[in-house]
C-alpha cells in the first residue's frame, strides 16, 4: 500500500491523496523514546556543545558584567540620547519577544489546527520562546535606572510609595503582557514536558536523576483518567496561549502606536507586530533545529518535511509584513499628512536608509526564495534565510525606533550612534539564550515524545483508511 | 517479579495489572472488561489514547466550567484592580488609591484598561487550568504501588497496561487474569501495595524539624529587634540617587573622565556654560528697582519682602485670590507702585508697536487680542471648569476698573510675578518688553470712552498714547 | 478503534436539484426586481443619497460573504486540509457568486463615473470658496493628493481589476473543483494549490485596496491602516456563518445526508468563535488607537459613530458582535448542537449587516456633523440618526434573492459535495477529540 519512501530524508512529495510520514526511519514508540532519550543519556555530550556552551557561557558573563556596569554608572553608558531615547535596549526587546512567539505558535495555534507536524518541533520551539522572552525581558527591566527597586512596576501595595503604577500606560500594558506570556509558556512548557520527564525518570539510572525527573513528573502514571483531563487543560491551556500571544506583541505595538508620533501612531501596528513576530520566531526555530536535529540525530522525527513547513510559513507572514509595509506607505500617503508622509520618506530616504533597505531586503525579498521548493527543502538555505530574515526583523524594529531621530523639532535631529555596551549587550544577549538552550538540550526531552506518539498513532490509523503512507519497513 | 517479595504480608493487594502492546487490544480489552460489569479500572499509556474515555467510561471533566469561574473572577479583579487605584481616592481606610489625570484621560479609562484585564484574565484561567488539572488528578503522587513494578515502568515509552482495582464488587483475581489474556494481554500480575511507602524515611524527618527549627530564626530575630534603637552605621543596600556626581554652578567642573587630565565638560573648566544670546537675566535687576520692578526706589526696601509673600499667598490661596483681589488693591502694605513710565522706556510708536506684538504672543491667549479677557485658552478652561473638569479663575477684562485703577508699577509687576492663575512671565520677557506691554495695556484702556472718565493719575502713560497711536 | 469509512459518496441526493432550480431561479430573480426596483421607487427618487447609502450596506453584506467564501477556498487548497472538503463546494459556489455581485456595483460604477457624488463625496470636485471642495477641509494641497487617487476613473479601473481577480479565482478553483468530480485527478488538487498561492496575493491587495475604495472612502479624510483586516475579519467571519448555515439547511432538507458530520459543524463553529474574537481584537485595537492618540483628523469618524442616536448601533456591535456571540459559542456541547448553531449563525449573519450598516450609514449627512463638530456643539438630537428600515429591508432582501438564485445557476445539477477529492477520506474520517 505504502509508497516508497526514502527512510532517511525525503517525505516532502506532493501527493493529495497520501499524507507524507512524519516520523520517518521506521520508528516506533519505542523508536522515538530512544532517540530522544539518547541525547540526555549519552555518557557525554559531543565536543562541539561543550565548546558552544562555552562560548556561550563566556558571553553570558559579559552580559553579566555589562549589567553591573550599567547598574553602577547609569543609563549613559548606553547611547540613548536625545532624540532617540529609546535606543537600542527597546530595539532588543522587541527583537527578543518577536522570537519568543514562534513557540507558542507552534504549540498552541497549530495544535488548535489539529496540525500534526508541530509535535516535533514544538517542545524546542517552546523553551526558545521561553528563552527568549527571559532575554527580552531583561532590556526593559535594566533600561528603568533604578533597578533595584523594579518591583514599583507591579501594582504592590507600598506605605513607602503611596501611590500605584499608571494603569492607562502601554509601557505598563507591557509589564502584564510579558511576565503573563511568561508565566502561561512557562506553564504550557513544563505541562507538556511532564509525561516526558516521566519517560526520563523510569529509564534513569543514577540517583540524583531519578530524583529530579521523579519529583518533576509529579508522579505521573499514563491513567488514562489524568489523560483525559490533562489533555482538556492543554486544550484550554492553547486556547488561552493563543489570544495571548496575539495580545502580547499587539500591547508592545501599543507601546509605539497610541504615540502621536508619525510613523508610529499607524492602526495596523498590532496585526502587522505580530505577523512579525511569528515571522522572526520560525526563523529563529528553523536556525535552531537545523543544526540540532543534525547534531543530535534527530532527522527522523524533525524530519525536511518539518522545515519545509517552517519555511512556508516563513514565507507567508514575511508577506504579510511586506503587505503592512506597503499599506503603512500607501496611507502615509493617502492621509495627505506632511509630517506622516514626511515621517515615511525619511525611513526610506533619510539617515538611516541603509536600515531601512536591510530590512526590506531581508524581510521581503530573501524569503521569497522559499517559493522554489529547492531551496525551502534544503537546510543550508533553511539556516541562511532564517538568519537573514532574523537580521531584517532586528532593523525592522532599530529603523521603527530611529524614527525619532528626525522629529518635529528639526534642531534636535542628529544621528543614533550606539556604543559598545550597547553591541556587547545584544551580543551578549545571544549568549545567554544560547546558554539556556543548550542546557535545555542536554537535559530535558528536546521532543515531545508522548505528543509524537500521539501522531505515530494518528498516522497509523489514517493509513487504514488510505491516506497516509507509512514507512516502507514498518 | 517484584524485588521486595520476602515482606509480602506487610503488603496489601490493590489490583490485577494486565500489560498490552498496543492501544488497539487495549481500547478492546477496556471495552469488554465495561461489559463484564467492572467499573473501577483504569488503563495506563504513553500518550493519550483516542477513544479510550468512551471505552472506560471516564465522564467529562469539570475543568473547563472551574477555569471559566476562575476567568469571570480574573476579569473583576483585573478592572476592578484598575479602578480601585487609578480612579478612586481614600476609598478603603488602608492601601488608598491614587486618582490622577494623564493626558487627558478618563480615571477610569475603559478602552486603555482592556489590555492588562485581558491579561490578568489569561493569566488566572492559565493557572486555574494547570493547577485545577493536578487537583483533579490528584497529582503530585509521589507514591504509586504502580511504580514499584518494573515492567510498568515501560508505561512511559511503549507498553499499554489496563488495572482492576481491588475494591470493584467484580473483582476476582484469577477470574481476571484469564480474561486479560483472552483479551489479548502479553502479561498479567497482581499489584500490591507496600505499606513501608507509607513511612516516611528518617532522615526526613529530623530534616522537617530542623527546617522548622530554623524557619523560626528569622521571625524571632525581627520580632527582638522590635522597637529596639540601632547605633551602628545605617545599612546602605542600594546606592540610589545618594552620592551621585553632580556639578555645582560656578565652579570648577569635575573631569569628565577620571583617568584622564584633559577632558572636561566645559573647555573652560566650569561646571557651568555662559548664559546663551538672548537670555533673560534675572540676578543683576537688584539696581533699579523702578526699572525692574516698578517699585519707587525710596520704597524698595519696605516692599522688597511683601511682594514674596503676595505671591506665595496666590500660589496657595487661588480660590481665595478672586475676592481677595479687590480689596488688595487699597492694601496698607501694597508697595509704593510707580505711577510712570521709567525713563530708559522710550515713550513712543514704535514701542507701542512692540508692546502690541509682545502682547498678542504672551497675552492674547488668555486676555484676547482686544483685552477684554476672551482669549482661546481662557474660553476653553472657562468651559471646562464650568463643567466642574478643571479649576480656573477667569482672565481678568483689561477694562475691568480694579484694573484701569491699577498703575502701571502694579501691571508691570503682575507682568513679572504673575497673579492668580497666570503664571510669572519675568524668565520668558524682557523687562523693557514688560514695559512695553504695560504702555499697549494703558493705550488699549484709552481707547475704551467709558473708561476713560476712571483714569485720572496716570495722564502721562495715557496722553502718550494719543501721540503713540 | 473508531470504525473507518470509506472514500465515497453514497447518499442518494446530493445535488440541489435540477427541476426544482429551473422554477426557483426566475422566481427569485423576479423577487430581486422587485424588490431593488421597489426600493429604488420609493426612496431612489427622492432621496438619492440615502438609498445609495442603504444600497451600499446591503452590497457589501453579500460582497463580503462572498469574498469569505473565496477566502475560504483558497486557505484550504493553500493549507492542504483534509478535514473541510466536504463542506468547500458549498463556499466555492458561493464564490462565483462574485460574478453577479459585479454587475450589482455596475450602478454604483455608473453613477460615480458620471460624476454623482451622492455617496462618494470625492466624486464631487467642485471647489469651494477657499479653493479646493469642502470634502477636502478646502485645503488644496490635501486635495491635490487625494485626488490622484480618488478620481472617477481610477476608482473605475481599480473596481475592473478587483473583480476581474476575484472572478478569476472563484470560477478557476470551482471549474477545477468540479472537473475533479468527474476525472478524480488527484494533480486538480495540486494544481489548485500552486494556484492560490500567488493569487492570494493578489487577492488580499485587492480585498485591502477594496475596503479603502468602497467604505473607508465614504468619508474621504478619514484614513486608518487597520480598516482593510477589520473588513476582513468581518469577511471571514460571515461566510463561515454562511458556509454553516447553508449545511446546516442543505442536510435539514436532505440534500446533503452523512457527508457533513457534526465534527464539521464543530469545525466551523469553533473557526466562528476565533474570528468573532479576531473582529473584537481589530474593531478594539483600531478604536483604541485612535481612541488614545485623539487626533482630531482621526476621531471624528468615531465620534460620529458615537454620538447622537448612532451610539446605540456601536453598542449593539459590541456586545452583539463581540460578547454575545463569544459567549454564546464557547462551550463544546453548544457548537456541537445544529439548532443552537442556526441560531447563532442567523444571529452573526444579523451583526454582520449591522456592521456594515455601521460603517456606510454614518456618512450619509456627514457634512451635517461636521458643521456641528466645528462649532463644538455635541449632537443630542437623534434626528441624525439613520434607523433601518424598510428600504433596507426590500434592498436586503433583493441581494439576497440574487445572492441565492447564484447559487442555484452555478451550483445546478452538479454535487454539493465534491466527489472524487483525494482527501475526503479524512474529511470523512475524523472527529474532535
Amino acid at each position: 500500500m505504502a509508497i516508497t519512501v526514502d527512510n532517511l530524508t525525503n517525505n516532502t512529495f506532493e501527493d493529495p491523496s497520501r499524507r507524507a510520514p512524519l516520523i520517518t526511519g521506521g520508528l516506533d514508540n519505542e523508536g522515538v523514546t530512544e532517540v530522544v532519550a539518547d541525547l540526555a543519556e549519552a555518557p557525554s555530550p559531543p565536543r562541539i556543545w561543550w565548546v558552544l556552551l562555552a562560548v556561550s557561557a563566556a558571553l553570558t558573563t559579559m552580559l553579566g558584567g555589562l549589567i553591573l556596569l550599567l547598574i553602577f554608572k547609569g543609563v549613559g553608558v548606553w547611547g540613548n540620547n536625545n532624540p532617540v531615547y529609546w535606543g537600542w535596549p527597546i530595539v532588543n526587546f522587541v527583537f527578543w519577544v518577536g522570537i519568543g512567539h514562534a513557540g507558542t505558535l507552534i504549540s498552541a495555534i497549530l495544535f488548535l489546527f489539529r496540525q500534526h507536524w508541530r509535535t516535533s518541533i514544538n517542545r524546542a520551539a517552546e523553551a526558545m520562546t521561553i528563552f527568549a522572552v527571559v532575554c527580552a525581558g531583561m532590556f526593559p527591566g535594566i533600561h528603568i535606572g533604578r533597578v533595584w527597586v523594579f518591583y514599583w512596576l507591579f501594582p504592590i501595595p507600598s506605605e513607602h510609595l503611596a501611590m500605584w503604577p499608571n494603569f492607562r500606560s502601554p509601557l505598563l500594558w507591557d509589564v502584564f503582557a510579558v511576565s503573563t506570556y511568561f508565566t502561561v509558556s512557562l506553564l504550557f512548557w513544563y505541562m507538556g514536558m511532564v509525561p516526558d520527564l516521566a519517560t526520563f525518570r523510569d529509564r534513569s539510572t543514577s540517583k540524583i536523576k531519578k530524583f529530579m525527573y521523579g519529583l518533576f513528573s509529579l508522579g505521573w502514571s499514563g491513567s488514562a483518567r489524568h489523560w483525559h483531563r490533562y489533555e482538556v487543560a492543554y486544550t484550554i491551556l492553547a486556547a488561552l496561549a493563543t489570544p495571548l500571544v496575539l495580545s502580547v506583541h499587539t500591547i508592545v505595538s501599543f507601546d509605539f502606536a497610541v504615540s502621536i508620533i508619525p510613523g508610529w501612531h499607524t492602526t495596523i501596528f498590532p496585526p502587522y507586530f505580530v505577523a512579525g513576530a511569528i515571522f522572526s520566531g520560525f526563523a529563529m526555530v528553523v536556525t535552531l533545529l537545523v543544526p540540532m536535529r543534525a547534531l543530535f540525530n534527530l532527522k527522523h522525527v524533525i524530519t525536511v518535511r518539518h522545515i519545509e513547513n517552517m519555511n512556508k510559513i516563513i514565507m507567508v507572514t514575511g508577506m504579510m509584513v511586506g503587505l503592512a509595509y506597503t499599506i503603512e506607505f500607501f496611507i502615509a500617503w493617502y492621509s495627505s499628512n506632511p509630517f506622516e508622509l514626511f515621517a515615511f520618506q525619511n525611513r526610506a530616504f533619510g539617515p538611516f536608509w541603509w536600515a531601512y533597505l536591510a530590512m526590506f531586503t531581508c524581510n521581503v525579498f530573501v524569503p521569497q526564495l522559499f517559493w522554489f521548493k529547492k531551496i525551502r527543502t534544503s537546510m543550508i538555505m533553511s539556516v541562511i534565510v532564517g538568519i537573514g530574515v532574523n537580521i531584517g526583523m532586528w532593523f525592522e524594529r532599530f529603523v521603527i525606533v530611529m524614527t525619532l531621530n528626525r522629529g518635529f523639532l528639526p534642531s534636535s535631529w542628529s544621528y543614533f550612534r550606539p556604543t559598545w555596551v550597547d553591541i556587547g549587550m545584544f551580543v551578549g544577549s545571544f549568549g545567554l539564550f544560547m546558554f539556556l538552550f543548550l542546557l535545555f538540550c542536554r537535559f530535558l526531552p528536546v521532543i515531545a515524545i508522548s505528543e509524537v506518539k500521539g501522531t505515530l498513532a494518528f498516522q497509523k490509523h489514517m493509513a487504514l483508511a488510505g491516506g497516509y503512507s507509512e514507512d516502507g519497513d514498518h | 517479579m517484584n524485588n521486595e517479595v520476602d515482606n509480602r504480608e506487610q503488603k496489601k493487594l490493590v489490583g490485577v495489572l494486565g500489560q498490552f502492546d498496543d492501544a488497539h487490544t487495549l481500547v478492546h480489552a477496556c471495552e469488554a472488561l465495561r461489559d463484564s460489569g467492572v467499573k473501577k479500572m483504569d488503563a495506563y499509556t504513553p500518550y493519550p489514547v483516542h477513544g479510550i474515555e468512551k471505552a472506560i467510561g471516564i465522564p467529562r471533566t469539570i475543568l473547563p466550567w472551574i477555569v471559566l469561574s476562575i476567568a469571570a473572577g480574573g476579569l473583576c479583579i483585573g478592572l476592578g484592580m484598575q479602578w480601585y487605584t487609578n480612579a478612586t481616592t481614600q476609598l478603603l481606610p488602608f492601601w488608598s488609591g491614587y486618582e490622577f489625570r494623564i493626558s487627558g484621560k478618563p480615571m477610569f479609562s475603559l478602552p486603555a484598561n482592556i489590555p492588562v484585564t485581558f491579561e490578568v484574565i489569561v493569566l488566572s484561567s492559565a493557572f486555574a487550568s494547570f493547577f485545577g488539572m493536578l487537583v483533579l488528578n490528584g497529582l503530585p503522587k509521589l507514591a504509586n504501588p504502580l511504580h514499584r513494578i518494573p515492567r510498568f515502568k515501560r508505561v512511559t515509552n511503549d507498553k499499554f497496561f489496563l488495572m482492576v482495582d481491588v475494591g470493584d464488587d467484580k473483582f476476582d483475581a484469577s477470574q481476571l487474569r484469564n480474561n486479560f489474556s483472552d483479551w489479548g494481554a502479553t502479561d498479567v500480575e497482581e499489584v500490591f501495595q507496600d505499606q513501608t511507602d507509607w513511612k516516611l524515611p528518617a532522615f526526613l524527618k529530623t530534616f522537617a524539624v530542623l527546617a522548622l527549627v530554623l524557619m523560626l530564626v528569622p521571625p524571632a530575630l525581627i520580632f527582638r529587634a522590635r522597637g529596639m534603637t540601632y547605633t551602628g552605621t545605617r545599612l546602605h543596600v542600594v546606592p540610589d540617587m545618594d552620592w551621585q556626581v553632580k556639578f555645582k554652578t560656578q565652579t570648577e567642573g569635575p573631569l569628565a573622565n577620571n583617568n584622564t587630565t584633559t577632558e572636561f565638560f566645559f573647555q573652560d573648566i566650569r561646571a557651568q556654560f555662559d548664559d546663551l544670546p538672548g537670555t533673560v537675566s534675572r540676578s543683576d535687576q537688584s539696581g533699579d528697582s523702578e526699572f525692574f520692578k516698578g517699585i519707587r526706589t525710596g520704597s524698595d526696601l519696605h516692599s522688597s519682602h511683601t511682594t514674596p509673600a503676595v505671591l506665595a499667598s496666590n500660589q496657595e490661596e487661588t480660590a481665595q485670590e478672586e475676592t481677595t483681589a479687590t480689596t488688595e488693591a487699597t492694601a496698607a502694605d501694597e508697595p509704593d507702585w510707580v505711577t510712570t513710565i521709567p525713563s530708559q522706556v522710550k515713550v513712543d510708536r514704535d514701542t507701542v508697536l512692540r508692546g502690541q506684538r509682545q502682547y498678542n504672543i504672551y497675552c492674547a491667549v488668555c486676555h484676547g487680542y482686544s483685552g477684554e479677557g476672551n482669549g482661546l485658552a481662557n474660553n476653553r478652561a472657562v468651559a471646562l471648569s464650568t463643567s466642574g473638569e478643571s479649576a480656573w479663575t477667569e482672565a481678568k477684562s483689561l477694562y475691568d476698573p480694579t484694573v484701569i485703577d491699577q498703575p502701571v508699577g502694579r501691571i508691570y509687576d503682575t507682568i513679572t510675578n504673575g497673579r492668580s492663575t497666570m503664571g510669572p512671565y519675568a524668565t520668558r520677557i524682557k523687562p523693557e518688553d514688560r514695559w512695553a506691554i504695560v504702555l499697549y495695556v494703558k493705550a488699549l484702556q484709552k481707547t475704551r470712552k467709558t473708561a476713560v472718565s476712571k483714569t485720572t493719575e496716570d495722564n502721562s502713560a495715557g496722553d502718550k498714547k494719543d501721540s503713540g497711536k | 478503534m473508531a470504525h473507518i469509512r470509506k472514500a465515497e459518496i453514497t447518499s442518494p441526493i446530493t445535488t440541489l436539484g435540477g427541476e426544482s432550480t429551473s422554477r426557483v431561479v426566475p422566481a427569485l430573480l423576479v423577487v430581486a426586481a422587485a424588490c431593488i426596483g421597489g426600493a429604488f421607487a420609493w426612496q431612489g427618487l427622492s432621496n438619492r443619497a440615502l438609498f445609495l447609502h442603504s444600497y451600499l450596506v446591503s452590497y457589501m453584506f453579500f460582497l463580503t460573504i462572498t469574498l469569505g467564501c473565496i477566502f475560504f477556498v483558497m486557505i484550504q487548497h493553500l493549507t492542504k486540509a483534509g478535514w473541510s472538503v466536504t463542506v468547500r463546494r458549498v463556499a466555492e459556489v458561493f464564490g462565483c457568486g462574485i460574478f453577479p455581485m459585479a454587475l450589482l456595483f455596475l450602478p454604483i460604477l455608473v453613477l460615480v463615473l458620471t460624476g454623482d457624488s451622492s455617496l462618494y463625496p470625492w466624486v464631487n470636485t467642485t471647489p469651494a470658496a477657499s479653493g479646493a471642495p469642502e470634502w477636502a477641509v478646502g485645503d488644496e494641497r490635501i486635495f491635490d493628493i487625494k485626488a490622484t487617487f480618488l478620481t472617477p476613473f481610477w476608482f473605475g479601473i481599480r473596481s475592473v481589476i478587483y473583480f476581474t481577480v476575484w472572478t478569476f479565482i472563484a470560477f478557476r478553483l470551482y471549474s477545477w473543483s468540479v472537473k475533479q468530480d468527474e476525472t478524480g485527478d488527484k494533480n486538480i488538487s495540486l494544481k489548485s494549490q500552486s494556484f492560490c498561492a500567488p493569487l492570494m496575493l493578489a487577492f488580499v491587495l485587492c480585498l485591502a485596496f477594496a475596503a479603502f475604495d468602497m467604505e473607508m472612502s465614504l468619508a474621504p479624510m478619514w484614513f486608518s491602516t487597520m480598516f482593510p483586516v477589520y473588513i476582513f475579519a468581518g469577511c471571514v467571519l460571515s461566510s463561515l456563518a454562511t458556509i454553516l448555515l447553508t449545511c446546516l439547511l442543505l442536510q435539514k432538507t436532505g440534500r446533503i445526508t452523512d457527508e457533513i458530520t457534526i465534527e464539521h459543524y464543530h469545525d466551523l463553529a469553533k473557526l466562528c468563535f476565533a474570528f468573532i474574537f479576531f473582529w473584537g481584537y481589530i474593531a478594539f485595537s483600531q478604536f483604541m488607537l485612535i481612541w488614545y492618540a485623539n487626533i482630531p483628523e482621526e476621531t471624528f469618524w468615531y465620534r460620529f459613530r458615537f454620538e447622537g442616536g448612532w451610539v446605540v448601533f456601536s453598542l449593539v456591535l459590541l456586545f452583539g458582535h463581540l460578547f454575545i456571540p463569544f459567549l454564546g459559542m464557547m462551550a463544546r456541547t453548544v457548537r456541537r448542537n445544529k439548532t443552537y448553531l442556526l441560531f447563532a449563525t442567523i444571529f452573526l449573519l444579523a451583526m454582520h449587516w449591522v456592521d456594515h450598516f455601521w460603517i456606510v450609514m454614518p456618512q450619509w449627512k456627514a457634512s451635517v456633523y461636521e458643521g456641528y463638530f466645528s462649532h463644538g456643539e455635541p449632537i443630542t438630537s437623534s434626528q441624525y440618526v439613520v434607523w433601518p428600515g424598510f428600504v433596507d429591508l426590500l434592498l436586503f432582501v433583493g441581494m439576497g434573492a440574487v445572492f441565492l438564485a447564484s447559487f442555484c445557476v452555478v451550483s445546478g445539477n452538479r454535487s454539493l459535495v465534491p466527489l472524487k477529492d483525494p482527501r475526503l477520506h479524512e474529511a470523512l474520517n475524523y472527529d474532535n477529540p
